[in-house]
């Protein structure tokens, strides 16, 4: 709307604010040199806020520690881990063993912290890794007043190796070859066990002392690898808080070396603008009282010749603001059907709102039911019914989004109407997009270039598109070397493509998608699918929308490509057909399972399961886990591949409107084994925006 | 054209869907507002003032002008009505961010980041009887975007008559004070009200914005 010139000059005067950080009575917790809850090499009993998320790096002489650390639920809680040494084969020049190292760790708030008693942990470190770091404890942390915090525990593992006071639990076995990877369950609290105990001391708001007795002799390190000189079981030093988010620690470590660490603290329930930013809607438009005005209400206007394009033009114009699109249009004397693409609003909940205020300004008084329906890839996701009179009611009722939901039904898309009125000039339509393109293949480990993608969709549901990546910096090692892989190298000649095919012709392929019937939703994908592999990739996916359950079959052929990133495929004489049933469930809370039963890219036959979280706001962060009969390493024993994924939607830290996102899947080991065909769109993650399992939740954001 | 390209990726997103701003400068840009102490929402403020702004300039725009101090965001607004439905008025900054008030009280705010969605709040002729008891909920969009409440047991203490002034002009005011109280602490809500026009107001619109303070301007 129009408004008077001078609200230009509306700020009259700016003051200064300071945003208070209120002093907390206790000690937050703080983590240690590997991400976890800890003192300084030590953990402690602590857990941190439900959800909170870090990334730390962390630089110990020769040593190099990057770790994610997410708190799974308010008890449970897991890192993973990446570290390289510098020197490793200092005292082995001829030794050319791996000197990285990936690990998984868990732990278990057993104790909430009370007046009289400690918090308690129990955790496991590299639970599944070859043993070099694998150790077990449990911790109790206790404040005493708000400056002081005191640790105590007892280790096992490499957290047994210094001072050992026996071993109640009998005698560690050692590691097979064969075990590697695989969760070590029978070392578990076994060996030597010894304490080691810590304090943390506040000196001021932003600064914090922190000593600790540590019981990790580091055996590997000293005696067995030389690189670094371990005197003293002592370590201590002065961490600094600078705001909510950024932590720096300093340190001296074994009498000997000197130790840094930074730690990003990321809490993904909170947006970093404090809301949801955006401006604000359109009021609701009241139809006046039928008695006071009934030809208002009139229904004769659907007989005008011009009504449709014209209140479709008008709706169009509105929703434009908000990057809505329409679809199609569908209208009787009392009810509207709006099909609506929804382009730029992060929650399903806001755009659903926003297209019946717009609504309400637009469509005759006669029309009392409003029919939304979010098309995804051109199928219609589910339908929400919205009765006007409701909409009208509500708008400045207390708790309004409670009782309109009461009163909204949400259901079916049901097929397309058939006096729909759809928009000539919306197919076939070409977008392209240059945008930067960040990847984190380890914790420490990033390649930041550029993907050029275009689109061009034919007509509803079929998609023609295509991206192009180019790397422009990164801190990886690629030989180019052929991958000795014992499989066919499906994925451990990754870095070949990287390497060899720069820049990269991503992907080419031509999608359909459809909705065959009720609650059923297929996609065809046929051409150049992902950057290793070309071929076909058909799925239908069975998902009710107000089901929490759903199931999916996957079928794909494929062949791999040259890793020049053209259009060849003479490299590799290698074509597999795949595919998987799966099964999907929403626990509620934010919390996603995912099953997968099938064979892989490498022809090995096994399952995937898979656990994510899921933000209203839009963060997820999970872990799979995959089991196959592939004999990678020759030894007879089946393949465990497994991994962490996460993705940050930007507009939680930029504030700004959008459904970008930042992120990561790393895999352990990253082989041929359990792999699959990475294609664009997915059913499930398409369609479940749209359902009631995704818009409950934000159900708050419909009037927003 | 490499170069260009990369310069197109660095610096922002170009596509057909028109300029983006670069997440990167966007994530400074946030970053070094943060540094100031002041993510400013919108409603933030935008523009700056060459002179002070006077009663006659404020008339002379023929429009009804509300003022809103928000300390927490270091703003200080002026609002012209967005729409009316009956005794609720919805008022609007130049950038978007939009005030709903019921005869004067805050019930709604839309754009601030941390908003209220909606809320159960008393009446004028409430707020004017000394010693009346009344429920308030107010009802968030708090972590993780989902809906919280507050839900306040209050008292109206008519504290008794002031003479205010907004803008160089007196006003005759009855000083009302809504004391509300839950288990987890407790707010006030200040009114200063002319008849049966609330002309000035201090009330609460939620956790992370605080308080607002309104003054009805022009009428």
């Amino acid at each position: 709307m129009p408004l008077p010139r001078f609200v230009a000059l509306a700020p009259i005067a700016v003051t200064a604010a300071l945003c208070g950080s209120a002093a907390s009575a206790e000690l937050p917790p703080s983590l240690n040199l590997s991400g976890q809850p800890g003192v300084i090499d030590m953990p402690s009993g602590e857990a941190r806020e439900d959800a909170a998320f870090s990334f730390s790096a962390a630089f110990l002489g020769p040593v190099t520690r990057g770790t994610i650390s997410f708190q799974i639920s308010e008890r449970l809680s897991g890192s993973f881990r990446f570290q390289t040494w510098r020197d490793w084969n200092r005292l082995f020049p001829s030794d050319d063993t791996e000197f990285s190292d990936r690990s998984f760790d868990l732990r278990y708030l057993i104790l909430r912290e009370s007046p009289l008693l400690p918090a308690v942990s129990i955790g496991l470190i590299d639970f599944t890794g070859d043993g070099r770091f694998s150790s077990e404890y449990i911790a109790a942390t206790k404040n005493f007043g708000e400056r002081v915090k005191v640790t105590g525990g007892l280790g096992w593992g490499r957290l047994g190796s210094y001072g050992s006071i026996g071993a109640p639990f009998g005698d560690r076995p050692a590691l097979t070859e064969g075990d590697f990877g695989k969760p070590n369950a029978g070392q578990w609290f076994r060996g030597d066990a010894a304490p080691f105990a810590g304090v943390e001391i506040r000196l001021t708001d932003t600064w914090t002392f922190k000593g600790e007795y540590s019981s990790d002799a580091h055996l590997l390190e000293d005696a067995g690898r030389g690189i670094i000189d371990r005197a003293s079981p002592f370590n201590f030093g002065f961490e600094y808080q600078r705001g909510p988010s950024v932590r720096y620690g300093i340190y001296a470590l074994h009498g000997t070396e000197v130790g840094f660490v930074f730690h990003l603290l990321l809490d993904p329930k909170n947006r970093v603008t404090g809301g949801v930013m955006g401006p604000a809607p359109v009021v609701v438009k009241t139809r006046p009282v039928r008695t006071a005005d009934p030809e208002a209400h009139d229904a004769g206007w659907v007989t005008q010749a011009d009504a449709g394009p014209l209140l479709r033009q008008n709706l169009a114009r509105r929703l434009a603001v908000d990057g809505i699109v329409i679809e199609n249009l569908a209208f009787t004397a009392s009810t509207v059907q709006v099909r609506i693409r929804n382009n730029r609003i992060d929650a399903g909940a806001q755009a659903i709102g926003r297209t019946a205020r717009a609504l309400s300004h637009v469509m005759p008084a006669s029309v009392e039911l409003f029919e939304i329906v979010p098309v995804v890839n051109g199928i219609g996701a589910s339908r929400i019914t919205i009765r006007r009179s409701d909409l009208e009611a509500l708008e400045y009722a207390p708790d309004n989004a409670t009782l309109l939901r009461e009163r909204v039904a949400i259901t079916d898309a049901g097929p397309l109407p058939a006096n729909a009125i759809g928009d000539d000039g919306l197919y076939p339509s070409f977008h392209w997009g240059l945008r930067p393109a960040f990847r984190m293949v380890e914790p420490m480990k990033f390649e930041f270039g550029a993907r050029l993608s275009a689109a061009y969709d034919l007509r509803p549901g079929l998609i023609l598109q295509g991206s192009i990546y180019g790397n422009i910096l990164d801190n990886l090692d690629r030989t180019g070397a052929p991958s000795t892989s014992s499989l066919p190298p499906v994925r451990s000649d990754a870095g070949r493509y990287s390497k060899f095919g720069n820049p990269a012709l991503e992907s080419l392929a031509l999608a359909w998608f459809a909705r065959p019937a009720e609650d059923f939703f297929t996609r065809v994908s046929f051409g150049y699918l992902e950057r290793m592999h070309a071929g076909i990739s058909t799925e239908v996916l069975w998902k009710p929308v107000d089901s929490p359950l759903a199931l999916g079959v996957e079928l794909n052929y494929t062949k791999q490509r040259d890793t020049d990133g053209l259009l060849g495929f003479d490299e590799y004489d290698y074509d597999v057909v795949t595919g998987h049933v799966s099964a999907y469930y929403d626990f509620g809370n934010g919390y996603l399972g995912q099953l997968d039963l099938g064979r892989y890219l490498a022809g090995d036959v096994g399952a995937t399961i898979a656990v994510d979280r899921v933000f209203v706001n839009g963060w997820r962060v999970g872990a799979f886990a995959t089991l196959t009969d592939a004999d990678e390493d020759g030894l007879g024993e089946a393949a465990f591949d497994k991994g962490v994924r996460f993705s940050v939607p930007l507009n939680w830290a930029l504030g700004n409107q959008g459904k970008q996102t930042m992120g990561a899947t790393m895999r352990v080991p990253g082989g041929d084994a359990g792999a699959r065909l990475e294609v664009n769109g997915r059913l499930h993650d398409l369609i479940r925006d749209y359902h009631t399992g995704a818009l409950d939740p934000e159900w708050g954001r419909v009037w927003r | 054209m490499t170069a260009a390209l990369a310069a197109c990726a660095l610096l922002a997103s170009c596509g057909s869907g028109g300029p983006q701003r670069s997440p990167l400068v966007a994530a400074v840009g946030t970053m070094a507002q943060a540094g100031l102490g002041q993510i400013v929402g919108r409603g933030g403020g935008t523009a700056a003032v060459a002179g002070p702004v006077t009663r006659a300039d404020l008339e002379a725009a023929g429009t009804p002008i509300l003022r809103a101090a928000i300390a927490a965001r270091a703003a200080d607004l002026l609002l012209t009505v967005a729409a009316t439905q009956g005794n609720i008025v919805t008022w609007i900054t130049p950038d978007g961010t939009t005030f709903t008030l019921r005869d004067g009280v805050l019930i709604q705010t839309r754009g601030l980041g941390a908003d209220l969605m909606s809320s159960q709040a008393p009446t004028i002729g409430q707020l004017l009887q000394d010693g009346g008891t009344h429920q308030r909920r107010y009802f968030f969009l708090g972590e993780d975007d989902r809906q919280t409440r507050r839900t306040y047991d209050c008292t109206v203490d008519v504290v008794g008559p002031e003479t205010i002034e907004i803008f160089d002009r007196p006003h005759a005011v009855t000083r009302v004070n809504e004391e509300c109280a839950r288990p987890q602490g407790s707010i006030t809500n200040a009114f200063w009200i002319e008849g049966s026009t609330i002309r000035r107001s201090r009330q609460l619109a939620s956790g992370p914005v605080g308080f607002i303070v309104f003054e009805r301007v022009v009428d």
